[in-house]
């Protein structure tokens, strides 16, 4: 085992296994995303602060912030018109990515309902039921292939025109669902709301900042309680609903005697039937021929995730990680679907043995080989890009071998049926603890990983702040990978939370630190959030809740940090956001949203500070509600510390 | 002597080197906060198109020596740094008479609300060539924002040596692939007659 202690790349990653892996590519001359950062600093001021357009051939043209250059584009647009349709453009960018992929586990739905799909089928009966219900599908002496097939169609509406209010907006608080409405931005269909939003940024059209921003949020929300919710449900129907597992995780779960094949990406359509083909005894044995003991499949980013949350696959790790898990030197194959792909990975494999294999029609990478998805020939599809590993073991250098650090237990597997099912069927515990204070409320932590932030640095410690001081929490995606790799996702980990949380957590047998699933999961946030609202007759905004997205990186993220601002969740972000250019936005996103949808942005880099922001936030909603509270301004601030960040 | 070197042909206009020099000659020395700060930072660098499509310039003060600013000042405002050879304006002493800017062979002299003290006062605003970074070996905030290395850092000599190497080479390339027309001579006397015509129609062209 490597284990290296070097200044230089501690300031890089929190880990040992990214550190001996970057120790590695310094060794070798391997670029990683942490040079190519480099390489690009300082990055452009005009566009980090929202203030360069190129929606048009007038342009492009930016804005000088300082006050002496042009003050408007070409056409005449201002900082604030020029931030606003920047920012709602990113937003439709990262609701059209989970939307998409909603819709592909939708088109696979549908035609696993007829009947046209190998490898798939219906594994959680109930809650199909359950969803046709909520669509007013009728269920009683049905078959189930007409209820998903009903249900199918209906959800297929939701992407389209001809409704004016999404299918599963019903899931909020009435109270929200007013809300919106009176705002004007209940979301109608997910593809709608999408291409308005491209519409309304086009040159003079909405030429109106806050006019963009409020359909900002409407784009979000429908991909919060549309396109992602519609993936994350559509999932647990075909794959199952997960329930607590305990998996492992970080760059030790690869096997030095096996076929390692990482599956890599978001959507889980592909990798649930490549865990059956590795199965395939004929490809176990093709194996063995080749002098491997077996075949280990792991995972990466969200199709990692939506794998140990169902199979409790081990996870290698999250963003930051993909480059380094082909370093290993024993890494087979690297089966990628969409999103988060680094292009770079064909670059990196070339000084490997390591196969990458893309798989979706939609995402392509020069360097790699592409194996076509097709859900009619699922598990052949399946075996064929097993067997493409399998063969890659043959060209393993064993002397390149280093697979860095032992992995680390975690548990996965929460949604929120196994969290009410923990608590026995009802939420009412969770709500009492809440009560008499020994939780002082819940906070979402999400997002990427951001290679201008030490890696995990931003999750682990906020993390580790919120449960110091009572705070349930729950992550999703990279900030899921990063606190199961620091060990505060195992129920042993109960001892690291204050009394209240390490009490009611050892009594359930959980950890303080709950894994919620992909990024398209955090609409089981969601979902759970308006299921605690509805419980006690208030409005999600008046709950003790927050999110955090302490590393983020990518349009996905400001799509959910908006559905979840929109939805009454106050928010903190670790990265600034591109919208510093207009004062005005940042005014409306940092303050005057909270009088318009119940919750604001916050954007603090430091994770000890923003784990005070949190907790002053929950503890202002608890004297609110008429709870025990601590007095919000008395919980100290640490100063900035720029080191820290 | 150290010099910030520009080299126009490779300008593309981006103006990063404009936002870059604001944020470094900004209280705070941060992209953010600095936007937020009264009175703003203000550029020591412009960058200003030329007549011919997407060509610009970025220009700033090029330390002259003697210096025509310094020399004029009336009040002994503008002067050189002794460590670097840098031309400085000491504030509390400016009077935003802009003689200096009058004088400034390259209009690099420009005029803003500055804190120096008391309240913001308009003083004349100019490039001090990074000092601060300069004395602990980093490179001003310009050439270290220019992506298409237009604005580069070093010793002047060395970077006009660096062009003069390029241009050496450009021009033996160039000779090279004529020497194989210019060796055929003519076989016959016709062919010499036939290039002679030829010759003179190209020069009777030229004139």
């Amino acid at each position: 085992m490597i284990r290296l202690r070097s200044d230089e790349l501690s300031g890089l990653s929190i880990n040992e296994d990214a550190r001996s892996m970057l120790a590695r590519a310094r060794e070798e001359g391997i670029e990683t995303v942490w040079d190519r950062l480099a390489a690009q600093g300082p990055q452009c001021g005009y566009c980090a602060m929202g203030l360069s357009c190129r929606n048009c051939a007038m342009g492009p043209c930016r804005v000088d912030p300082f006050g002496e250059g042009p003050q408007k584009g070409v056409c005449g647009a201002d900082a604030d018109v020029i931030v606003a349709r920047n920012l709602g453009r990113t937003i439709a960018a990262g609701a059209a990515s989970h939307s998409d992929h909603g819709r592909d586990i939708l088109e696979v739905f549908l035609k696993t309902a007829q009947g046209e799909t190998t490898g798939y089928e219906i594994r959680d009966q109930a809650k199909l039921t359950a969803l046709a219900m909520e669509y007013g599908i009728e269920t009683d002496g049905q078959a189930m292939q007409d209820v998903a097939r009903e249900l199918g169609d209906a959800m297929m509406e939701d992407f389209g025109s001809r409704k004016q209010c999404l299918g599963l907006v019903g899931r909020a608080p009435e109270v929200r669902s007013e809300l919106w409405e009176k705002l004007g931005i209940t979301p109608r269909g997910i593809d709608r709301e999408n291409v308005e939003m491209l519409h309304r940024t086009h040159m003079g059209v909405d030429n109106d900042y806050v006019n963009i921003l409020l359909h900002g949020l409407r784009t979000s929300l429908s991909d919060g309680w549309g396109g992602s919710m519609i993936a994350t449900e559509l999932s647990d129907v075909l794959f199952g609903t997960p329930q607590p597992v305990m998996s492992q995780v970080n760059l030790g779960v690869l096997k030095a005697d096996q076929v390692n094949i990482a599956l890599h990406g978001h959507n889980p359509l592909l990798s649930d039937v490549i865990v059956q083909a590795a199965q395939d005894p004929e490809l176990v044995a093709l194996a063995r021929e080749k002098g491997a003991s077996g075949i280990n499949l792991v995972g990466l980013c969200c199709t990692g995730n939506e794998l140990q949350m169902r199979k409790g696959i081990p996870m290698a790790g999250n963003h930051l990680i993909q480059e380094l898990v082909i370093m290993t030197g024993a890494l087979e194959a690297m089966v990628v679907d969409y999103q988060c792909i680094m292009p770079s990975v064909t670059d990196v494999a070339k000084c490997f043995h390591t196969q990458v294999v893309s798989t979706a029609d939609k995402a392509k990478f020069s360097g790699a080989t592409h194996i076509s998805f097709d859900p009619g020939r699922g598990l052949e599809i399946g075996k064929e890009i097993v067997r493409h590993g399998v063969e890659a073991f043959s060209n393993r250098n064993p002397e390149r071998v280093r697979i860095p650090d032992e992995p680390v237990p975690m548990m996965a597997g929460f949604s929120v049926e196994s969290i009410v099912s923990a608590l026995g069927g009802t939420p009412e515990p969770l709500v009492e603890a809440i009560k008499e204070g020994k939780i002082r409320g819940a906070v979402g932590v999400v997002g990427c990983n951001n290679p201008k932030i030490p890696q995990d640095h931003g999750h682990v410690t906020l993390t580790r702040r919120l449960i110091e001081n009572d705070i349930l929490v729950v992550v999703t995606g990279c900030a899921a990978v990063a606190n199961g790799k620091a060990g505060q996702m195992v129920p042993e980990a109960a001892s690291l939370a204050g009394p209240g949380l390490n009490a009611v957590c050892s009594a359930l047998g959980i950890p303080p630190v709950l894994h919620l699933g992909s990024c398209v999961d955090n609409t089981r946030i969601l979902v759970l959030a308006a299921a605690l609202a509805k419980h006690l007759g208030v409005d999600i905004s008046d709950l003790p809740l927050a999110g955090a997205a302490p590393e983020w990186y990518s349009e996905k993220a400001v799509a959910i940090g908006a559905y979840v601002v929109a939805s009454g969740i106050y928010t903190v972000l670790g990265v600034q956001p591109a919208i510093f250019g207009s004062k005005k936005v940042v005014n409306l996103l940092a303050d005057g949203l909270e009088g318009v949808v119940g919750a604001k942005f916050a954007v603090e880099p430091d994770p000890e500070r923003s784990a005070v922001l949190v907790r002053r936030h929950i503890e202002a909603k608890r004297q609110a509600l008429g709870l025990s509270f601590v007095e919000p301004e008395t919980i100290e601030m640490p100063e900035l510390d720029l080191a820290r960040v | 002597m150290r010099t910030v070197f520009v080299r126009p042909e490779r300008c593309i206009g981006c103006r990063q080197c404009e936002f870059a020099c604001a944020v470094e000659h900004s209280r705070s020395r941060d992209p953010v906060l600095a936007l937020f700060e009264d009175p703003l930072p203000h550029p020591r660098i412009h960058v200003d198109p030329g007549h011919a499509f997407n060509t610009s310039f970025p220009n700033k003060c090029r330390h002259c020596n003697p210096a025509p600013c310094m020399e004029v000042c009336p009040t002994g405002a503008v002067y050189r740094d002794a460590d670097e050879g840098l031309i400085m304006v000491r504030l509390d002493k400016c009077i935003a008479c802009a003689m200096c800017a009058i004088v400034c062979p390259f209009d690099a002299v420009t005029f803003h609300p500055q804190v120096n003290g008391g309240a913001p006062r308009v003083v004349a605003t100019k490039c001090d060539g990074c000092a601060d970074r300069v004395r602990r070996e980093a490179i001003p905030a310009c050439a270290d924002a220019c992506k298409t290395d237009a604005l580069v850092y070093g010793e002047l000599n060395q970077l006009v040596k660096e062009g003069r190497v390029r241009e050496a080479q450009v021009v033996l390339a160039a000779a090279v692939s004529l020497e194989p027309m210019a060796s055929t001579a003519p076989e016959t006397v016709t062919g010499w007659r036939e290039w002679g015509s030829a010759a003179t129609e190209v020069a009777g062209r030229a004139s």
